[in-house]
């Protein structure tokens, strides 16, 4: 989830400053999105229609451009064959003023052909697009401290791939080549936020909630220094009445009798690099004659990119009309959403005296300015009742360090303060969160979001807390589960049944789990000096952001050729894929032409104000009034949101073609001849449809091919294809549409349809956008804007059982196996299912073991980090042999598939520290849990 | 500073390459991806540590090399028969691909990647191992630990290993002669 930081807050900052932009959705650069699409074999489906391989995978397999990275200015249709290209210089100190920079070391050949420091962006008006979020500045300033260790102080642009490489080789690492003034004092950004999810039920988790968020409020404070001054107990406002319910809940942990387990702990999560393969990078072209600026930038929210942009160069001295954005494929695991590098690049644009300039991070730069995973503090207290082994109250409070630029810090802290619960059921908790600002590198968006760090410390409670109750970890989780229909932290009910339970259940009976004594004991008598132990973590994580919005197309032509766009972009998860085998589901074929990435959608001519999480729900009623208006246009390729919340425009695209255009027109092929034709005699009803392997079948009549239909109803001039928007705030906004006669509710925000070759002259006059026809609304629901307190309300489970050696003498953690239970729905493509799960617990067992980052000034803003001593997990960290997972069967074949991008990573996380502390008898509660450590605590 | 240039000349996927300039100083990816635009070979690294961005160096004995071209000078390969990942397939005369090799093969089918960025370094890292197995087979009970031995220089951010390694099981036990009995 993420929240209460969007574009539109984002924009508004530049509309503050003075400067006229209308921003919509690429409205005022007309900006272009454009994806480079690879594409697949023939024959990429199986003769079930199962895929055989992903739809990118020959591309990226046989080494074909497919990532941003790939393309220089020669690959670009259109741009110049003559590519720049720029590096810039970072500040490694914030205690002294930036003075200049000495590049004397590069002689005259080397001397960059442009240099570009902050004076010269002042001049020319190029600011922070977004004041705040992005930080104030781009370069430092003269005579001012950096405002976080890694800030760049220059750029440096050359006409030549060679001259770039061995001046950039030669100034590498040199401390000499940044000059600093004096000593001055640092100061840091004003502290990014404060909220607290405050929860008291009302005696069962039925009955209404005394206090909740999503009842009452969120509570938001300001700081007092480096600490949140939250609002005074009372009776009076509903941020009062919550301060005083978190007042009731302190004083029940602290006077909790002797019948009661108190366990208090502070635990600590450390900052990470995501190191996604792929370093940031951006390829751009300004032409000044005609005011165009073309870009190929790796991002995950290309639309923001696109806007923000927008707003930076119409604010300089540079003339600006139309913005032209390409995105390759990427992979960043979040941290390429809303990052501030695309910005740089765009900058080095506007200085390559019309030549595309490209700047690409290598693997220092990127540790020095990519966007980290946040160093989380928490402050954890449980109470458990000793008798029952039922959890009376939870509280948890929470810090963690955004570096020097805001970034999504806040929502960061509060996501994961609102996944602390974890997989139980709390009757009173209090968690509050704190993103603190600092000289660090900035944290944002990255796999996990603040609850991989949360849940992790939760699970690692647990499981202290069976021990001191003498309970199996286990038992004392089923005592606590969560179950279908409960409240959570925030006072809502979740989505759907929530399934733990079982996945509790099925790993009690593991053998992992029912041998872990007997094979411990055999395992040390075999294996003097090694300890073996067996941990259990169990979380679920939201996906979403409570503002998801997505569109999808779907057409066929008389022959039957189906054609599909989405929004939706690849970032490696396989979306492309999915979406594609979703489509293949409800129409029983996949489409024969895909495109992704779409970003012109003339046939929805849509207006938004893009502030889905602050609208007041008053303006929200008069603004929806207009059937054009929509709360949001698109999300970025983050959160988890692909195979749910953009999976929803291509099955409600999908059914929404089968109830306009499949049904009626097999209907009518099923009518033809004398007396009603050969359904008459039946009585064969809509659900009794079944499509499959492109034939189309209900109730025992003959199968018709999908081109049957689909010349059918063509001629007929049924619909024939649609376009839909979809809107989500933690539920699905609701409308109602008037098409070809009668009214249908649908769980989107807006259609639009285009009629077959047969249609009416009447019907044909109504597709004006593009041959489309926009249909506007009858009617429309959204979801309160109350929602937005709900926090979460879509949930994905998974528990991982690790079994795991450590070696008494080294310290050294070996994992032997492990086995996950997972439970998604229903799964759209397996294979990608799976690899998740591995490549999820990878990064897990990293996050664990491994990663490390110190914050300051040893950390990566000093350029000297990269992959030689920062470990990432390797193939012989992972058991990657013997390692297992099952997936729970979903309830039926509706269940719908639930996103697990980020689960899969964190319950590997606590299981490791949980089975480590059965091997050893020892405790941590600072990741990660290193050999060092170990051998300290052995010691 | 000047750059100091030399002539380079060596043979890339079949092709010869004529003598280039190419600095002194430059590393082998980078004359890759910015004189033959073959970008295949992906910059993970620069410190020779994760193995995306490795190579085919194919000896005169029929022996192949696996080398990193983040930490290896282009000249060093001055002469040499190179193979990137865009050389691994077959291909017709226009340039479209008419078969992918075993290892390729093996590693779409069983879903190795999801982004597919240090897929080029395993495509290459598992071919040389075959390659190493034909002239040196390995007992069957070896052969998860050969795989391991091999290829755990490689990193891989996203699928875990697991695809990878199946696939390279599955194609290696596929490919007569290179497990013993």
């Amino acid at each position: 989830m993420k929240a209460h930081v969007s574009r539109r807050d984002i924009l508004k900052a530049g509309v503050a400053a003075g400067v006229a932009i209308e921003v919509s959705f690429l409205s005022s650069a007309q900006a272009q999105l454009i994806e480079t699409p690879p594409r697949p074999g023939p024959d990429w489906l199986k003769a079930d229609g199962r895929p055989k391989y992903r739809l990118d995978a020959i591309a990226k397999v046989t080494g074909e451009k497919t990532f941003s990275r790939d393309y220089r200015a020669r690959d670009l249709e259109g741009w110049p064959k003559d590519q720049s290209h720029a590096f810039l210089l970072h500040a490694t100190r914030v205690d002294r003023v930036f003075d200049s920079v000495d590049l004397s070391l590069l002689g005259d050949d080397l001397k960059p052909d442009r240099l570009v420091l902050h004076e010269d962006l002042v001049a020319d008006g190029v600011v922070i697009p977004v004041p705040g979020f992005y930080g104030d500045v781009f370069l430092v300033p003269k005579g001012q401290n950096p405002r976080l260790l890694g800030q760049p102080v220059a750029m440096l642009i050359y006409r030549d791939f060679a001259r770039y490489d061995a001046a950039k080789r030669l100034l590498r690492f040199n401390d000499k080549v940044v000059r600093y003034g004096a000593e001055a004092p640092y100061s840091h950004p004003p502290h990014y936020g404060a909220s607290r999810y405050v929860r008291i039920d009302g005696g069962t988790p039925d009955a209404e909630d005394r206090y909740s968020p999503y009842k009452d409020t969120v509570i938001f404070a300001g700081f007092n220094g480096d600490e949140a001054a939250w609002p005074k107990p009372g009776d009076g406002d509903a941020m009062a009445r919550g301060m005083a319910a978190a007042d009731e809940i302190r004083k029940d942990i602290d006077g909790a009798g002797a019948d009661a387990l108190v366990i208090k702990h502070q635990y600590f999560s450390q900052s990470v690099d995501a190191s996604a393969m792929e370093p940031d990078n951006g390829n751009v072209w300004y032409e000044p004659s005609t005011g165009i600026l073309h870009a190929m930038i790796a991002t995950q929210s290309p639309y923001e990119v696109a806007e923000v942009a927008a707003t930076l160069v119409s604010k300089s001295k540079f003339p600006l009309k139309k913005i032209d954005l390409k995105v390759g494929y990427t992979v960043g695991y979040g941290t390429k959403d809303h990052s501030i590098f695309p910005f740089f690049c765009i900058v080095a644009a506007l200085y390559g005296d019309g030549r595309p300039v490209r700047l690409a991070n290598d693997r220092y730069e990127q540790f020095q300015m990519a966007l980290k995973r946040h160093a989380f503090w928490m402050d954890n207290a449980l109470v458990i009742d000793r008798k029952t082994g039922k959890f009376r109250a939870m509280s948890g409070h929470f810090k963690n360090d955004g570096g020097g630029r805001a970034n999504f810090s806040f929502s960061v802290a509060f996501v994961g303060a609102t996944a602390a619960q974890s997989i139980y059921y709390l009757p009173k908790s209090d968690f509050s969160a704190v993103a603190l600002a600092s000289r660090a590198v900035d944290a944002g968006s990255t796999r996990g979001y603040g609850t991989l760090q949360s849940m992790s410390a939760t699970e690692m409670m647990i499981d202290e807390a069976a021990e001191l109750l003498g309970m199996d970890a286990i038992e004392l989780r089923l005592r606590n589960v969560f179950k279908s229909g409960m409240k959570n932290t925030q006072g809502a009910i979740p989505a759907g049944a929530l399934r733990n339970e079982e996945i509790l259940a099925k790993a009690r009976q593991h053998p992992l789990w029912t041998e872990k004594a007997k094979k411990k004991a055999a395992y040390e008598a075999a294996n003097p000096g090694k300890k073996y132990g067996v941990g259990y973590g169990h979380v679920q994580k939201d996906y979403g952001t409570g503002a998801e919005a997505a569109l999808a197309t779907l057409e066929f032509d008389a022959k039957g050729r189906l054609s599909f766009a989405h929004v939706a972009h690849e970032i490696g998860t396989g979306t492309t894929t999915s979406q594609a085998i979703m489509v293949r589901d409800i129409l029983g074929k996949a489409p024969e032409a895909t495109e992704y990435g779409k970003v012109e959608w003339p046939q929805m001519p849509l207006e938004t104000t893009d502030e889905p999480y602050t609208m007041a729900q008053a303006e929200e009623d008069k603004r929806k009034q207009n059937p054009r208006w929509t709360p949001t246009f698109t999300s970025p390729m983050s959160a988890t949101n692909s195979v749910y919340y953009l999976g929803h425009a291509t099955r409600e695209a999908a059914r929404t073609l089968l109830e306009l255009a499949i049904w009626p027109a097999a209907q009518s092929l099923w009518s033809r001849g004398i007396g009603g034709g050969v359904i008459a005699p039946y009585s064969v009803r809509r659900e009794e449809l079944r499509l499959d392997g492109g034939v189309i079948n209900a109730g025992g009549l003959p199968a018709l091919t999908f081109e049957q239909v689909a010349a059918e109803a063509h001629r007929l001039g049924l619909v024939t294809g649609v376009t839909v928007h979809t809107f989500n705030r933690w539920q699905w906004a609701q409308a109602e549409f008037d098409v070809a006669g009668s009214r249908h509710k649908l769980p989107i925000d807006a259609l639009a349809v285009k009629y077959g070759d047969g249609a009416s002259a009447d019907n044909k006059a109504l597709m004006t956008l593009a041959g489309w026809q926009f249909v506007e609304r009858a009617s429309i629901i959204y979801p309160p804007t109350q929602r937005n307190n709900a926090g979460v309300t879509y949930y994905a489970p998974m528990a991982t059982l690790a079994e795991l050696v450590v070696d008494t003498a080294t310290g050294d953690v070996t994992l032997l196996s492990h086995h996950s239970i997972m439970e998604c729905g229903t799964q759209v493509v397996p294979e990608l299912v799976s690899g998740q799960i591995q490549g999820g617990i990878a990064m897990g067992i990293g996050h664990a073991l491994k990663e490390y980052l110190p914050l300051y000034e040893d950390g990566p803003g000093n350029g000297t980090w990269n992959w030689n001593r920062y470990e990432l997990p390797r193939s012989a960290d992972v058991a990657v042999w013997s390692q297992t997972s099952e997936i729970l069967p979903p309830l039926s074949a509706t269940d719908p598939p639930k996103g697990i991008a980020e689960v899969v990573m964190i319950a590997i996380v606590p299981a490791i520290a949980n089975g480590i502390a059965h091997a050893i008898g020892k405790r941590f509660y600072d990741l990660p849990i290193t050999s060092d450590k170990i051998r300290g605590a052995l010691s | 500073m000047t750059l100091a240039m030399r002539k380079l000349s060596l043979t890339v996927n079949g092709k010869t390459i004529d003598p280039v300039d190419v600095p002194e100083t430059m590393m082998m990816q980078d004359f890759l991806y910015e004189y033959l635009n073959l970008t295949g070979s992906r910059m993970g690294c620069g410190q020779g540590i994760c193995h995306a961005c490795t190579v085919i160096v194919d000896g005169d004995d029929g022996a192949m090399r696996e080398i990193r071209t983040c930490i290896t000078g282009a000249h060093w390969f001055a002469g040499k028969k190179v193979r990137t990942v865009e050389g691994h397939a077959t291909r017709d005369a226009s340039g479209a691909i008419t078969a992918l090799s075993p290892v390729q093969q093996a590693f779409i089918e069983h879903f190795s990647f999801q982004c597919g960025y240090c897929t080029p370094g395993f495509v290459t890292g598992a071919t040389v191992l075959m390659d190493e197995l034909k002239r040196k087979p390995v007992r069957r009970a070896d052969l998860e630990k050969t795989i391991s031995e091999a290829l755990d220089k490689h990193i891989c951010r996203c699928t875990g290993y697991v695809r990878y390694f199946e696939a390279v099981r599955d194609v290696i036990l596929k490919t007569p002669g290179l497990v013993k009995a």
